[in-house]
């Protein structure tokens, strides 16, 4: 079954590696929505599940059903577990992983109705290892591999998957401190580009990619392998 | 609520099921038990959607946890309309 009509929504699309698949969609040719804070196509902060709810209706008035969805959005509060704020490690917890849970429960709803749906989350390479001074991050990132494997079990026979991709150093904004450090540590001796994690997200939004459920699909230079 | 909205209610939710692709749905009479169809729970909350949005009514999860036959559900529209 061909992708019925509809759009994409990307969460945190309008910078980084956000701006990069949301970029990539709408080259290939989908209608894009992006979702952020500030200057998206819809404002919502994805840790505000009202928000989020107005949002996806304002996306459907304007753009059509959710059916590709691509869970990106997310914050860092770094900091030594010991020393970390609980509003640091709840801010964390709450965009990167409730609000993945949230966006995707509205995304859901559309696809259902479609018998169509591509959700990828953007983990992290750290999901999958361990990072000393993100606890917060590894963790959000970590339970959104959980998460997604039981959406893929859970939707699977609807025609719907659910994907991850685990970034390794790519560089943005988020990374640009931290950068030089990791770069050594790399297989491939340098840092990733945007574009590189687009075009693993945009496999997955595919529809020859039908098959692929449940998957995490790394995108590190080899870094975390 | 008159016997012909349980007909009613009985048609929708055949309908819904045939839709999802629920083998017999057709065939399905008060009696018949969500285990008799294989139902699975994606397959009820599908159902419970169809039947909050045409009857204007809404179910609550502890609710749907009750449910174990289409005569259930029936009862359970018919006590949330009246």
């Amino acid at each position: 079954m061909s992708r019925p009509d509809g759009c994409a929504l990307v969460t945190g699309g309008t910078r980084g590696i956000g701006l990069a698949i949301a970029e990539r969609l709408r080259a290939d040719g989908l209608t894009v929505a992006t979702l952020a804070r500030s200057g998206g196509d819809v404002r919502a902060d994805v840790a505000d599940a009202g928000a989020v709810a107005a949002a996806f209706a304002e996306v459907r008035e304007r753009f059509g059903p959710v059916l590709v969805l691509v869970n990106n959005a997310g914050v860092t509060r770094d900091g030594l577990a010991i020393r970390m704020p609980l509003d640091d490690w709840r801010t964390v917890l709450d965009t990167n992983l409730t609000g993945a849970f949230t966006c995707t429960k509205q995304g859901l709803e559309d696809m259902l109705k479609a018998r169509w749906g591509r959700i990828v989350n953007v983990s992290s390479v750290v999901a999958e290892r361990a990072n000393p001074g993100q606890a917060n991050y590894v963790a959000a990132k970590a339970g959104l591999l959980g998460y997604t494997r039981t959406v893929a079990k859970e939707m699977g026979k609807r025609g719907i998957t659910c994907n991850a991709v685990t970034p390794g150093v790519i560089e943005t904004e988020m990374t640009a401190g931290v950068a030089d450090d990791l770069k050594a540590a790399v297989p491939a001796g340098r840092l990733g580009r945007p574009e590189e994690v687009a075009h693993a997200v945009a496999f997955l939004c595919g529809e020859q990619a039908a098959y692929v459920n449940g998957a995490t699909l790394a995108v590190d230079g080899g870094l975390g392998a | 609520m008159s016997t012909t909205d349980q007909t009613d209610v009985l048609q929708t939710i055949r309908d819904e099921l045939a839709a999802i692709k629920v083998p017999g749905a057709q065939e399905a009479t008060p009696e018949t038990t969500w285990a008799d169809l294989d139902v699975d729970s994606l397959d009820l909350v599908e159902l419970v959607k169809a039947l909050e949005d045409r009857y204007e009514v809404q179910i609550a999860d502890g609710e749907l946890k009750k449910i174990e036959s289409v005569g259930d559900a029936i009862a359970l529209v018919e006590s949330l309309r009246s």
